[in-house]
This record gives structure tokens, sequence and C-alpha cells, in this order.
């Protein structure tokens, strides 16, 4: 499934700024390194405090690194220097966050087109296309609404769609289901897997639930806590297209929960 | 951790020189003082102490009329008329929401009242008081007080209606008959909000007695400035407007310390957050 | 300042219907009990001390027909509206400008907050010295009076925008000048509101009390030229139409306020 290397991240490390008079402030991250290959979902999973937001942050060009480096398609992004960051790698990189950062005085639709608006790509086949994924997330009816008159799940799905409208290579998602309850968590992911079904996106993701790793991703590493290394790596072979309510069911997912599981202790 | 923001980087640095960072500034702050007044001192040299009383003039005459005690003799007037008609305006408007707490439908046959009397420009009726009372102390105490009523009754309001319904039950569980709920829960509850409207109201009680001066009066800090223009005397308004200025600032700082000690049980989160905003 | 009608306990609907009409009631037996207690102070007082009431509207409508009034009024609206245009501009732009200075911004800082304490109005007698006794004395007053709540609402809203908005805007490609007018703007809009129902009703007032203190036109100086004349109904006339004409631009506001703001959930309180 994975081909060439998208993202490759080399010995990345962060640590804190020193404080005058302490002694040298612990690594949140340390030497880290992996790839992402073109079109693969990739999932990430530690404890929390594990520094999985820093992670993706340095990814998506908002936090500088204190080492190592970062190559998307084999150009090292500007990432040691905190005033040469380039968020999002011009446009390369869309990144999901935890919360859902919608603009409270857009609606709906006008947020899932602000990309397309501000990098100047709003015409009749943008906004097809936005509408579109409006509806296949179940927010039709909804365009009109503001955030704060929609549910956690909606305001989520409007988060998921407003990147995807703008098809970045990569996307970053971290913990964006975090805060939903089980049921509407399921149909997210199942939304999620639907559509990245139609286009293959190359998707790094980011979650503490061991099921939900297992649940989306081709391939999932393990963090440990800080400073975070790679405790272990597992390719997940159950096939697509899945079906998460019962993927519990599925021969691989039982060993594969008890391996990963051993492995954040 | 789970947010955007999070740059380990610059928070750290900012904190790692905090110290020298804070010297900066405080450098940066004595610094712009002496640019102001040296343009202060320039503009008065380039127009003459006739348009524009230089620093140390009315440092000088600043401290002459404090030594003579005629500076604090009109201060004294103006404090006295903010004094007595914050007092008279903010002890009803404070203890009005609290009597009508259990009559909303006289609360809100008054609202409309109550707004417009807040909206409309009380100082526009300076002209009207001093027809009645004079143009003694009594005028400007009753503008002082009309000004400072409306401000503090809808932050008493805003505190009553703040009432936690939950912590009135628990107390009623608890045998606590109306009055206790009254003095236990309502007032410590509303207390908060009554000083946001003190603070608010303070400027507005020192202002509205100045202004009073300014238009009718012979005594007064009002009158003080009013006479200087009159005589093209700036250094005798400047003098007179730094005592306001002072007036002001220490008022505000009395409410402050004031209500510190007050809502000592109020996290200092909260306090902080109100002060900054 | 909501009304109180939702606080009214809702039991039944039939006795939510009696309080309602109890309020209604009450409110217009409160007005015309005022109107009934004006009245009678009149009577008792004197003309010279309270002006009747049907004087006062008569005198408005005397007034008003033969255009003097209306010319006072415009006098009052243009000196504010100018005053205001002047005030809010600087408020605006200023903290727009600091921001881009952060160790300006901070050296400034504890300078303009204690310039907030000097009582505006008592620089008038400064400004006629200064500035003569056209209008611009009283521009100068109505500028300063707009520009501090202005001036400090926008200052806070700066800060306080959520920095996650603005990585957001930059991920996905939006320019530092789209996130300005986006994302700022946007998010110190309700901040700039709150401002602008303390600061409009205030230019208002301010440009009538700049009107007492020097000047031959407009509505304070209708009001303090009565005064001098001993024409209470004058003064009575002058201050019910200045306080009708804050009240009008009061609800005014608050209605553009409610359409511009949709978008938000609640009303923010805001202290300036």
């Amino acid at each position: 499934m994975a081909g060439q290397p998208l993202l490759e991240i080399h010995d990345l490390s962060k640590r804190f700024a020193q404080r005058a008079g302490r002694e040298p402030p612990p690594w949140v991250i340390q030497d880290l390194s992996f790839t992402v290959g073109e079109g693969e979902f990739l999932t990430i999973i530690g404890p929390s405090g594990s520094g999985k937001t820093t992670l993706l942050n340095m990814i998506a060009q908002i936090d500088s690194a204190s080492g190592g480096s970062v190559r998307f398609q084999s150009q090292i992004a500007p990432i040691a220097d905190p005033k040469a960051l380039n968020p999002g790698l011009s446009c390369q990189i869309g990144y999901v966050t935890q919360e859902d950062n919608l603009l409270p005085w857009r609606t709906t639709l006008r947020n899932v087109l602000f990309p397309l608006e501000v990098q100047g790509r709003l015409n009749d086949e943008t906004r097809a296309h936005a509408q579109m994924l409006i509806r296949a997330v179940g927010l039709a009816g909804f365009e009109d609404h503001y955030p704060h008159e929609l549910s956690g799940g909606m305001r989520k799905r409007a988060s998921l769609i407003r990147t995807l409208v703008y098809d970045p290579p990569v996307i970053l998602m971290d913990e964006p289901f975090g805060a939903l309850d089980a049921q509407t968590r399921a149909q997210l992911q199942e939304d999620l897997l639907r559509l990245w079904d139609l286009g293959r996106k190359t998707i790094v993701f980011v979650t503490h639930d061991i099921a939900e790793a297992i649940a989306l991703g081709d391939r999932t590493l393990v963090l440990t806590r800080a400073p975070a290394r790679i405790a272990g790596e597992h390719k997940i072979t159950i096939p697509r297209p899945r079906d998460i309510r019962g993927i519990m069911t599925h021969s691989e997912f039982g060993p594969l929960y008890q391996r990963i599981r051993a492995e954040l202790q | 951790m789970a947010t955007l923001e999070g740059s380990p980087d610059s928070n750290g640095a900012i904190r790692g020189g905090r110290a020298g960072a804070l010297m900066r500034e405080r450098g940066d702050q004595l610094l712009v003082l002496v640019v102001l007044i040296a343009i202060w001192q320039a503009l008065s040299m380039i127009y003459g102490v006739y348009w524009i009383g230089s620093p140390w003039g009315v440092l000088v005459r600043f401290s002459e009329g404090v030594l003579k005690g005629e500076l604090l003799r009109h201060t004294s007037y103006t404090l006295w008329e903010a004094v007595a008609g914050f007092i008279i305006g903010a002890v009803p408007a404070a203890a009005l929401p609290f009597l009508l707490r259990r009559r909303p439908i006289i609360t809100a046959i008054l609202d409309p009242f109550m707004v417009g009397g807040y909206g409309a420009p009380k100082l526009a009726l300076a002209p009207l008081f001093v027809l009645w009372f004079g143009i003694g102390i009594e005028s400007k105490v009753a503008l002082v007080a009309i000004t400072v009523f409306f401000i503090v009754y809808f932050s008493a309001l805003a505190g009553i209606r703040s009432l936690d319904a939950k912590l009135v039950q628990m107390a009623q569980v608890m045998g606590a008959n109306e009055r206790d709920v009254a003095r236990h829960i309502v007032f410590p509850g509303a207390v908060p909000y009554i000083f946001t409207g003190l603070r608010i109201a303070m400027p507005y009680s020192i202002g509205g007695a100045v202004i009073a001066e300014l238009i009718s009066a012979n005594r007064g800090l009002g009158y003080l400035i009013q006479l200087g223009a009159m005589n093209f005397d700036t250094t005798g308004v400047f003098v007179a407007l730094v005592a306001v200025t002072c007036i002001v600032i220490v008022g505000n700082w009395s409410v402050n310390v004031v209500e510190r000690r007050l809502l000592r049980w109020r996290p200092p989160a909260d306090l902080k957050l109100e002060t900054g905003a | 300042m909501t009304s109180q009608d939702t606080a009214l306990e809702l039991t039944q609907p039939s006795r939510l219907q009696r309080q309602y009409y109890a309020v209604i009631a009450g409110r217009i037996g409160l007005a015309l009990l005022l109107l009934a207690a004006w009245k009678t102070g009149a009577d008792r007082a004197g003309p010279v001390y309270v002006a009747d009431p049907f004087q006062v509207i008569e005198r408005i409508f005397v007034d008003t027909q033969s255009g003097v009034l209306l010319r006072h009024i415009y006098v009052t609206l243009r000196l504010s509206a100018m005053g205001f245009a002047i005030g809010c501009f600087f408020g605006v732009a200023l903290p727009f400008l600091l921001r881009r200075m952060p160790r300006l911004t901070n050296a400034v800082e504890p300078y303009i907050m204690a310039s907030v304490g000097v009582p505006k109005y008592a620089l008038v007698p400064l400004f006629i010295l200064w500035f003569g006794i056209d209008d611009a004395p009283k521009l100068w007053l109505v500028g300063l009076l707009v520009f501090y709540p202005i001036f400090i609402a926008v200052f806070a809203g700066i800060r306080n925008v959520d920095r996650r908005l603005i990585n957001m805007a930059r991920i996905v490609g939006a320019s530092e000048t789209k996130i300005s007018r986006e994302v700022i703007w946007n998010s110190l809009l309700p901040f700039f509101f709150a401002a602008l129902k303390i600061a409009l009703p205030r230019a208002v007032s301010a440009a009538i009390i700049g009107e007492f203190l020097v000047g031959n036109e407009g509505l304070g100086y209708m009001i303090e030229y009565s005064r001098q004349n001993f024409d209470t109904t004058g003064v009575f006339a002058g201050i019910v139409v200045a306080t009708a004409l804050v009240l009008v631009i009061n609800a005014m506001l608050v209605e553009v306020d409610r359409r511009f703001n949709a978008w938000r959930p609640t009303e923010r309180h805001m202290e300036l």
C-alpha cells in the first residue's frame, strides 16, 4: 500500500526553551524518525502527555523543532527557525485539530469555503465540491447555521471537510474525535473512512484510543511517554472496506490490541 | 497540550528572560515618561507659558497650592460633593434590587424606566439642578447622585440575577429562612457585581461634580479650572487638572482596596481577569 | 439591560399571561404617575422652577414647526457625528498600529491607561483657550470621549483573539492581511460594538455639554440659554429632546448589534 515516502521525519526533537539559572528542561520528543507513504493512513498512538500534539504542530509548521528535520516530497521544511516557519507548508499539509476551530461568525458553508476563499480558488467547481462534501457528511440543511447552533459532532464534521475541501496532499489529524460520545464517534470514523476511500489521501492520525488506531490505520506507530520515542510499529492488514462497529470481532484485532497495550505500559 | 497554540519555545523564552524583560519594560516606560515631559516642556517653551504652563511651573504652583491650603480647600469641596453624591446615589441603587428580589413584576415594570434613565444624558440636567438647588454644593451632589444611581442599580441587578438557584435551594434545605438566604447567599454573590458598578461609577462621580462646577460654581476644582481659563492662567488650569486626576486615581485605588478586602474568598484568577478586562 | 420578563416564573400559561398584562398595565400606570407628579410639581413649585408638561410639549411642537429646534438638533448631531468619526478612527487605528510594535505598546500602555482617569470635560476650558470658540474645542471633547472606550475595547479585543483561529487560518493559506480582516476584525467586533454602545450616546451627550460651555447653536446652547433667561419651559423642552435623541440612538444601536452579531450565542458582558 505504501508507495514513495511522501513525508519523512528524521531525528525530530523538541524541548522547552532553557530557563535562566535552571537545569536544562526535559525533552518532549527525542530523535523521532518515521516515514509516511503516499496514500497511506498512518495512525500514531501514545499516552496523553506524550507530545503527540507537539509532534503534529511541528509537522504542520506552526511550532519550531529543537532538532531533526521534516521532509515533504524530498524537500526540507524550514523547521528550526521559529520565524521562518511556513504554516501548512503552502497549503500542502492540512491539519484537523482537536478543537474544531471553526470561525464563530461564519456559517457552516462559509466556514467550509474559507480555505478556498483565502487561496483564491473559489469557483463553481470548488463550490460544488464543497456542497458534495457537506452532503456526504450529513450536514445538508445546516449550511446556514452558525457553529454555536451545531452539535459537537456536526462541528467536527464541518472542521473535517473544511480541510478536505482544498485537497492538501497530507492531512494531519489530532484526536479529532476525542471529545465525542461513542455513538457519534463511530459514525464519524465511518464517515472518515468513506471519504478517505474516495481520494486515498495521506493521513497522519493521532489518537490515544487503541481501538481507533487499529480500526482506521494501514499502519500504527506506538509512542512512549515523554520524551516520545517509537515503542512499536504494526502493519494492520484488516481488509478494507472495514466495518468499524464490528472491528473488534476480527481475528487480527484482539492480538494486536494486546500487543499495543503492552507497549503502552 | 491539546491546542494549536502551545509553542513551548516562545513560552519558555518569555519565562526564561522574565526578570530581564521586566527590567527592559520598566526602562522603556521611564524613557516614555521622560520623553512626554520633554515634549510638554518643549511645547511650553515654543508657545510660551501663557498658552501652555511649563511642567516646572505647574509643579511649583501645585506645591504652593497644597502648602497654602488653597488647592486643598477647593479639592475638599469637589471631593465632598463627589462622595456625598456617590453615597446618596449608590446606596439606594444597590438596595433596590435586593428589596425587589421577590417581586419580579415590580422589577419588570421599572425596567424600561431604568433603562431610559441609564441611557439618558444626565449631565444635561446640570442646568436644571443649578436652577433648583442654586450654585452651591447641593446641585452638584444631586447631579452626581443621579449619575451614580443608574450605573450601580444595573450592576446590583445583574448580581441578583446571577444568583445560583441551587445555592438557595441548598440553604433552604438546610433550614435557612428568607433573611438568612438574603444575607448569606444573595448578598455575598451580588457584592462583586456591585463593586464593578462602583468602580465604573467612581470616575463619573468626580467628573459629574467637576462638570457641574464648570457650569456654575464659586468654589471647587471645576471652578478653579474655569477661573484659570478666564484669566488666561494655563498653569492654574493645569494644576487643577492634575488635582482632579489625582482624586480619580486615588478613588480608583481605594475602591480596589476595599473590594480586595471584601472579596478575599474569590479565586485570584477571577480578580485578575476582571481588572485585566 | 434585558427585560425582566424572562425572570417571571413559567408556572401556567394563564398565570404568565396575567403577569404579562400586569407588567404592561404597571408600566403605563407608572408613566402616567410620573407625568402626574411632574404636573403637580409644576403647579406647586411654579413655572420658574418646574415647567408645565403640557407647555413643554407645546413648546417642542412650536419650535419644531418653526424649524428652530430642528436646526439645533442638526447642529448637535453634526458635531457629534464629526467628533465620533475622529475619535472612532483613532480608537480603531491606534491598536492595530500598536499590534505591530509590542515593545512600544508595553512602554506607553500605563500612560494611556492613566490618561483614562483625566475627566475630559474638565479640559474644555483649556480647549477653548487653545482652539477658540468655534467647533474645534467641542470636537476635541467629543473625539476624546469617543476615543477612549473604543481604543480600550479594540486594544483588549486584539489581545484576546484566539491564537488557534489565527494558526488555523495560516495553515489553510490565509495571508496576514486576510487574517487581520477576517479573524482579528471579526473577533473584536463584539468588543467594538460594546464600546460603540457606550461611545455613540456619549458623543451626543458630550456635544450637548460642550454646547453648554461654548457656542451659540445646538441643543446644549438652547438649554443653557433658556436657563440664563429663566425660561424653564425652554430648559425642560431641551432636556426632553436631548434625552429622546440619546435614547433613540441607543435603541438603534441595540438593533444594529443584534443583526450584525447574529453569530454570537449570548450577549457578552463587558466592562469599560
